[in-house]
């Protein structure tokens, strides 16, 4: 069978998928991409992995067991047509290469002594990991990645490009563009997504594929069941010519023309090599049988290497201390306010469960209708670095709203019904009574009480025939709307402080319908 | 470029533009008609015991039809409560068919364009949506209109007030010959009761200013930059306790009125009225009249009450 054409049908689906999750992190609804965002976000393999942890023995968990054993059969198909990082790099390598000159183009092996690199960063991720810390996994993970870089640098490129069109539209009296609201990102995510960004982009324009095969913890993963997949990348000894052409394309730099050898724990599958060979010198088949080789010995020392590694870490875990509690900030204002705890979304259960479970992607920062979900840097401290939560100061966390809790791929947000959703304590209501407009202007305001969809914020007679807040906390769902709406500054009179663990609201009486009133006079 | 060539973009570029504008666009704006017409001359109408727009039809022909009001040409700016992400059911908006039998009669009197906007409180495309709002809009030939930054707002200068000198405003209000108020009768957790002088929050940007300086006061002041050329109170259902969200459909009452006045504080004495308060207890009434913006003395008034 040809198989030069197998890096088209490669270059197609890695596409299709590329702008499905891309789409999908903008906020573009578009069939059948929305479909395809859907099925792919479940083959994520980290967020599958986690969600299998966080919501046990789901169906919708189970991508990671389903890449593996693609991983077995086809080898590193994931990282050519799964991963959107990958495509990613692709893009970019096929820009770099444009604007390269000629001789630079190519590509040349390079020996697997690196690998004490990527299984060094594969074992102190899986450390931090186990000891409970997200750290190096939100930093390294590639799909994270990707989202980080398209929630702060690509969709409000996207969201400016489709505003400027829609305001030039609205003034031609156009109004089928809705504009959209810009988040306001926190300077510090900005500026490491802009790092993370700029590191990729150069790895990717210098080396190929180098990040997927030295930092990135997926990669060095999968590399452990592809050393020896059932279909691999093979030389015909008949056919080959030693011509190099096929070394100068391989973007992992994997492939040796020289001694005919493919490392095929590092070739990520994107057939550049079949298509560039001009006499089926190379193929992608079921190897025959053969003796061991050198090179299938030193794929098993890598292996050996990593679990050294790996079970010396392990050994070390209660070295590593664990990072301090989030304290929160405390806001000094008008009044002194007691320390005011990060709020998480709705469904996410409890900062442990948060914070142990979401790999900072963002996609709930794209999603939020409200934009309340913002990233944070280091809120929950190193183990949640990155992490997103919901800021107050920006807006609230709209009652009937669940969209975060379906579009979380790992689980960290768990899915809600609208109905459960609006039962969930996310934080609670403080009420600072010196601070506020009624007492100290002495003139009427309500502003917090008129945006609670709970009433656990209620206006109650006060002092010359104003009206002052009362809270009741156990009605609050912490949506953080009275905090929003607070008219004070710099500081709120009324604000929300996060429950580590959530619990459950009274429920609102909504047993009675409206009352009848048959008066058919006017009291005036 | 060559010409082929120039062509050919610019055929490409369109192309993918309204692509782009068609798949993600919301909101279709094609308009249908109906004309009717009366005669009167009073200051308030008041209507009772009908569906909603039984009832309305009823007052706008006691107030002289739409056409008293809307000239063939002019632009209509409609400002209904569409703040809150809740359904018709839950009252906390205008009646959406109260909001479309509007539209329809400015349109059947001729006018040119019907911009109904709203400065939500909730999310805006959720509570446009979900109010039922947005829907009828679309559905009697209205535009509805992105109210939701601060780029639609443009500040003006309030002649006359006490603490709201100046604000920023809905840009399209300012280019609108005539407004039509279309607030929904409720109570109120601070302000006791909202309609159609506390509607008007709806129109500026920056609600916190009024918040913080007094807000009966700047509710009144508001309407000294424009009053309302009617105001279409929505009572058929009421929130009686509360307000202004609700928490359910327990909070309300069906009372089954309508109130039309070009009066501002008069229709909003009228409305307190029917919620059992004096005009004069609620805060911004008693401004409202103090300053002359309106009165509060529905004994002065010509009423025309209507029980169907």
């Amino acid at each position: 069978m040809r198989t030069a054409h197998l890096k088209k049908i490669r270059l197609v689906i890695s596409l299709l998928f590329f702008f499905a999750l891309l789409f999908l992190f903008l906020g573009i609804q578009v069939q059948p991409f929305s479909t395809l965002a859907d099925i792919l976000l479940r083959l994520q393999f980290l967020p599958s992995l986690l969600r299998f942890f966080a919501i046990f023995f789901s169906i919708t968990a189970l991508g990671f067991i389903l890449v593996m054993i693609l991983s077995l059969l086809f080898g590193r198909i994931y990282c050519s047509g799964i991963c959107p990082l990958g495509t990613f790099q692709d893009i970019v390598i096929a820009i770099a290469r444009r604007l390269k000159p000629k001789k630079k183009r190519r590509f040349h092996f390079t020996s697997n002594r690196k690998r004490i690199l990527r299984y060094g960063v594969l074992s102190a991720t899986i450390i931090f990991w186990v000891s409970g810390s997200m750290f190096l996994v939100n930093l390294l993970d590639p799909y994270a990645n990707f989202g980080k870089l398209s929630a702060s640098l690509f969709q409000p490129a996207y969201i400016w490009l489709h505003n400027a069109l829609a305001f030039s539209l609205e003034r031609f009296d156009v109004f089928i563009l809705s504009p959209m609201t810009m988040h306001a990102l926190p300077w510090d995510v900005v500026l490491i997504s802009t790092a993370i960004f700029l590191t990729i982009v150069v790895m990717a324009a210098w080396r190929g594929r180098l990040f997927c095969n030295t930092l990135c913890p997926v990669g060095s993963i999968l590399s452990i069941f592809t050393g020896k997949p059932l279909y691999q990348i093979t030389f015909s000894d008949e056919a080959c010519t030693f011509c190099s052409r096929c070394e100068w394309v391989c973007k992992a730099e994997c492939l040796n023309s020289k001694t005919r050898h493919v490392d095929h724990s590092r070739c990520i599958n994107c057939f550049n090599c079949l298509a560039s060979c001009p006499n089926e010198g190379i193929r992608y088949a079921v190897p025959p049988k053969r003796e061991k080789t050198l090179h299938q010995g030193e794929e098993g020392s890598g292996k050996r290497q990593f679990l050294m590694m790996l079970a010396s870490g392990i050994l070390s875990i209660p070295l590593i201390s664990k990072p301090a509690r989030p304290q929160g900030m405390s806001k000094p204002g008008m009044i002194p306010v007691e320390s005011q705890k990060p709020v998480t979304p709705p469904g996410s259960l409890s900062h442990k469960h948060f914070t142990g479970h979401c790999i900072a992607c963002y996609l709930c920062v794209s999603a939020c209708p409200t934009k309340v979900i913002v990233p944070s840097f280091f809120e929950f401290g190193l183990e949640g670095f990155m992490q997103p939560k919901l800021d107050y100061h920006k807006n609230f966390c709209n009652y009937d709203c669940v969209k975060c809790t379906e579009v979380c791929p790992t689980g960290a947000i768990t899915k809600q019904s609208e109905e459960e959703k609006k039962r969930i304590r996310i934080g609670e209501v403080r009420f600072l009574a010196e601070s506020c407009v009624v007492t100290a202007d002495r003139t009427d305001c309500g502003a917090c009480s008129e945006h609670c969809p709970t009433k656990a914020v209620r206006m109650v007679p006060y002092e010359g025939g104003l009206f002052i807040p009362e809270i009741h906390p156990e009605l609050c769902v912490g949506c953080g709307a009275c905090e929003y709406a607070c008219p004070t500054e710099p500081f709120k009179a009324i604000y929300v402080t996060g429950l580590p663990v959530h619990k459950e609201a009274v429920p609102i009486d909504d047993a009675d319908g409206p009352r009848e009133d048959d008066t058919d006079d006017f009291p005036f | 470029m060559n010409r082929r060539q120039f062509l050919r973009k610019s055929f490409i570029y369109s192309a993918l533009g309204s692509v782009y504008a068609s798949t993600i666009g919301r909101m279709p704006l094609f308009a249908s008609r109906s004309i009717r017409s009366g005669a009167g001359n009073y200051d308030l109408v008041a209507v009772r015991g009908g569906e909603v727009v039984e009832m309305y039809r009823r007052a706008m022909k006691e107030m002289g039809g739409m056409e008293k009001y809307v000239r063939p040409g002019q632009t209509v700016a409609l400002k209904p409560n569409a703040s809150w992400d809740v359904p018709p059911e839950r009252a906390a908006n205008t009646n959406p068919d109260l909001v479309a039998a509007i539209v329809e009669d400015c349109l059947g009197a001729g006018a040119d364009r019907v911009l109904v906007f709203d400065n939500t409180c909730d999310n805006w495309e959720r509570s446009y949506e979900n109010s039922g709002v947005a829907a009828a809009v679309r559905r009697a030939g209205g535009q509805m209109l992105h109210a939701h930054m601060e780029r639609y707002y443009k500040e003006v200068s309030i002649p006359g007030a006490r603490r709201l000198t100046s604000a920023k405003v809905f840009d399209r209000l300012r280019e609108s010959d005539v407004f039509i108020n279309v607030p929904v009768l409720k109570h109120h957790g601070s302000t006791t009761v909202t309609i159609a002088m506390k509607n008007l929050m709806g129109v500026v940007w920056d609600r916190r200013f009024w918040h913080r300086n007094d807000l009966h006061q700047c509710i009144a002041d508001f309407c000294l930059y424009r009053k309302p050329d009617l105001n279409i109170v929505d009572a058929y259902l009421v929130m009686t306790r509360n307000g202004p969200r609700g928490t359910s459909e327990a909070d309300l009452t069906r009372m089954r009125s309508l109130l039309v006045s070009s009066d501002i504080v008069a229709v909003d004495a009228a409305g307190a009225m029917l919620l059992g308060h004096q005009p004069n207890d609620i805060g911004h009434l008693r401004i409202g009249a103090e300053m002359n913006i309106g009165t509060t003395n529905l004994d002065a008034l010509n009423i025309q009450r209507v029980v169907l």
